[in-house]
């Protein structure tokens, strides 16, 4: 009787410990899935002209300048455009909605959106700090510290 | 003047936390008394001292002392008097030193009520969290140091970031950070009771309240920080998975986790490797927030600082802390073998281990989440983000898990389930649960997740009535007729049981919130002129005039938008676009109207040339009850806080 009783309660331990790893081994298959479907690249305007044909249709992040005087609005609108620079290859970017408050000319911005075709960048979210999400600031920092060093080159 | 007698103040806590580490060793070798007594006033004089620290540095603030760095980056002569103090927080250095005096005391509390109780651990938990602070207080000093003076001394100071002059900022630290270093000290008694061999239960019987202390000041300081973001950020959210938040978020999962646990051992004297692991943890946890936010390694909303030197010192910090930590349990979990063993698979032991395995997960998921990136860029150039998808995702199904135990937990016995019990138990609940369909469908809730989480909270909110009214009920029978009573006295008998149970309502208030406001927010922008009318269900806002305001150091374009609901209900939105003086960052203020059912939230966008602005609104349902929830969370943490060690007392009287 009594081995009967043990019997019993080795077969329920291990029932409960092959629960525990189920259910544990599901949550973490779960975990791992969505962790590689939910990653977003980011790049340099150089970069997305080099690996262009690779990333159409795909979600990016673009880190960058907003160049001078290429800030557009179309009229009346929340449209509006603008190119990002790294100082080497300058990106158009097309986005409609409300800005973050520190968008402007000349300030470092990350977009994120898709390549819809090799020429124009559709930006979904617009990534500053004090937005839907964090700007990373150092990418912009690189960027910037990177286009003065070609602006440098060029001059001498 | 007075800025050197802090910093001198705080060189000299730094040394004595020194003699805090090392006398009580001294006192164990020689076997003498006075030694470790020594520790123990270096312990108060510390925090003695640190107070001295940090009023001196609030002090400068008050009296716009620009010579000293820090205040001179912080502050301004417009800042308001409130933000002054503050603004001791403000910062990289600030906040630090308010972490280092806060450590201190809660040592003092420490040294000062366990001291009788807990003779055998004292001395080494007296050492262990002379070492902790010895760690700070050497960032504080040598790396970080809100001391400097400057030799150019400016006439005015660079202000604090706008987003930082609210009140929000005002709490938001402060909490987070008692709830961090309130960890720390059950984290020093597990580590005693390892090292003295004790790791029987004391140590969880005199941490208990700590415990339950710090959880509530995290769970506060989250919840405030969520809050902050939901009306300063301007977009109408209170949660994005920044790995900010997620810093203080992993803590709190295992910290939760480790409320369960230590409750197993308590009834059952088992898992006690796995709290000292899981406390272990948790301190760990809340040491790598700080490394995260603090170090610059993310740059993000809250990280205002970058210097690696730093990020660098508190990883060595914690490589330290966690080879101790986890070596010597490592090194004595031999002598931590469990009483008892699990008697059945149906028990309440195993629905505390299916909460901690579920909360380990989740605390998992966040941390990948967090520190993936961080690594792939740093060993592989990469830059990658895994954004609110990836979270979601994960933290649905872990959510749905967790309350499916939080329903079952109260319902089932210690050790074994009876079969019929179980039956009688659960055809209430799972019949509520199953009326939770059509309920969900009438709302017009139509995803999967939100549908079980309606059917969830059905289930978890009768089996905890079912529970609360079986108690009253037997009292009832015992003597006491009138119900009130009966309600009063049982709560009182088990304040720890009640007041968890009432931290689980304010959970399903949570969740209600979560559903309502993730599911059914409506948003519209338009570009408006004066007269110009914009509808959103229920609502109709009319965009009455724009002007400029001027305030103490900033000024603003605000709209002046009529919004009046259905049933003749009116209100005026007021939302701004501020300019701060010294700052070339403009911010949004949102103009917000809270009602039980829904919010209505508006914010003022870009400026259209020729058509006006932008403007955004937001009908943002039962997002109230995010709050109310966490009002109830607090309710219930207070109630069980009450407990003191009665009730170990009367298990064993019984």
């Amino acid at each position: 009787m009594k081995g009967d009783y043990k019997e019993r309660m080795r077969k329920k331990k291990l029932m409960l410990i092959a629960t525990l790893v189920l259910v544990g081994g599901a949550l973490l298959t779960l975990v791992f899935q969505s962790f590689t479907g939910a990653m977003v690249y980011f790049h340099t305007p150089t970069e997305m002209v080099e690996k262009s044909t690779d990333l159409v249709g795909k979600k990016v992040r673009i880190g960058g300048m907003v160049q001078a005087g290429t800030l557009k609005r179309k009229e009346g609108t929340l449209e509006i455009s603008f190119d990002v620079t790294d100082g080497e290859t300058m990106i158009p970017v097309y986005y409609k909605g409300v800005t973050p408050d520190l968008f402007r000319e000349g300030q470092g911005v990350v977009v994120e959106g898709e390549w819809e075709s090799k020429t124009l960048f559709t930006a979904h979210t617009i990534l500053a700090k004090h937005s839907e999400d964090y700007m990373p600031v150092e990418m912009s920092e690189e960027a910037i510290s990177k286009s003065r060093e070609n602006i440098l080159k060029s001059l001498q | 003047m007075w800025i050197e007698v802090g910093h001198f103040a705080a060189i000299l806590a730094l040394v004595l936390s020194v003699t805090q580490m090392v006398a009580p060793m001294v006192g164990i070798r020689t076997g003498q008394l006075a030694w470790i007594r020594v520790g123990r006033y270096s312990a108060f004089a510390v925090f003695g001292l640190l107070t001295i620290a940090s009023a001196t540095l609030i002090h400068a603030f008050m009296t716009h002392d620009f010579s000293v760095t820090y205040v001179a980056q912080n502050s301004s002569l417009k800042l308001p008097t409130f933000y002054l103090a503050t603004a001791m927080w403000g910062g990289h250095e600030g906040s630090l030193l308010l972490w280092a005096w806060l450590m201190s005391f809660f040592i003092a509390v420490a040294a000062w009520k366990h001291w009788k109780t807990h003779s055998v651990s004292m001395p080494w938990v007296l050492m262990i969290l002379g070492g902790v602070t010895l760690g700070f207080l050497c960032l504080v000093l040598l790396l970080s140091s809100p001391f400097e003076r400057l030799l150019m001394i400016p006439p005015d100071g660079r202000d604090l970031n706008p987003l930082l002059q609210d009140p929000g900022m005002v709490f938001h630290p402060p909490f987070l950070y008692l709830g961090y270093v309130g960890f720390a000290v059950p984290y020093a008694f597990a580590m005693a009771a390892l090292i003295t061999g004790q790791a029987k239960d004391e140590w969880i019987l005199a941490t208990r309240r700590w415990t339950l202390f710090a959880w509530t000041m995290l769970t506060t300081g989250i919840v405030f920080g969520a809050y902050w973001a939901y009306y300063e950020l301007g977009w109408g959210g209170y949660w994005a998975w920044d790995p900010v938040e997620n810093a203080s978020f992993m803590p709190w999962l295992t910290g939760t986790a480790f409320l369960h646990s230590i409750m197993v051992q308590e009834r059952r004297q088992m898992f006690k490797v796995w709290n000292l692991f899981l406390i272990i943890t948790t301190f760990s946890l809340s040491l790598l927030g700080t490394f995260l936010v603090r170090s610059g390694v993310l740059s993000s909303v809250h990280a205002f600082a970058t210097d690696p030197g730093r990020g660098m010192y508190i990883l060595g910090f914690m490589a330290v802390m966690l080879l101790f930590s986890f070596g010597i349990l490592v090194w004595r979990s031999e002598a931590l073998k469990a009483d008892n063993r699990m008697d059945a698979v149906v028990c309440r032991e195993s629905t505390f281990l299916f909460n901690n395995l579920f909360l380990l997960v989740g605390a998992i998921t966040v941390l990948l989440g967090t520190l993936y990136p961080l690594a792939l860029e740093a060993f592989a150039g990469a830059k990658v983000t895994v954004g609110p998808p990836y979270f979601n995702k994960v933290f649905i199904p872990v959510m749905l898990g967790l309350l499916l135990l939080m329903g079952m937990g109260p319902l089932i016995s210690w050790r074994r389930a009876a079969q019929g019990q179980l039956k009688k138990n659960f055809v209430i609940p799972a019949i509520l649960a199953v009326v939770g369909i059509p309920i969900a469908l009438f709302l017009g809730i139509d995803h999967p997740y939100a549908i079980v989480t309606v059917m969830l909270i059905m289930f978890v909110g009768s089996s905890h009535f079912i529970d609360f009214k079986r108690g009253v009920h037997s009292r009832m029978q015992s003597g006491s007729s009138n119900p009130f009573s009966a309600i009063w006295r049982m709560v009182g008998r088990n304040k720890r049981r009640y007041g968890g149970l009432t931290v689980h309502i304010g959970i399903l208030v949570m969740c209600a919130g979560f559903i309502g406001s993730g599911m059914f927010q409506e948003v519209q922008t338009v570009i408006m002129q004066p007269g110009d009318k914009v509808k959103l269900s229920g609502w109709e806002l009319t965009l009455d005039r724009y002007h400029k305001v001027r305030k103490d150091n900033w000024t603003a374009t605000e709209a002046v938008i009529i919004a009046v609901r259905e049933d003749g209900h009116s209100v005026t939105a007021t939302p701004q676009k501020r300019k701060y003086d010294n700052h070339e960052m403009e911010t949004t203020e949102a103009s917000i109207f809270s009602y039980f059912w829904e919010d209505l939230y508006v914010v003022l966008g870009d400026r259209i040339p020729g058509r006006g602005w932008a403007i955004k609104a937001y009908r943002n349902p039962l997002i109230g009850w995010v709050w109310y929830g966490s009002f109830i969370i607090a309710l219930g943490a207070i109630v069980a806080l009450f407990q003191g060690r009665r009730l170990k007392k009367t298990q064993e009287a019984n």
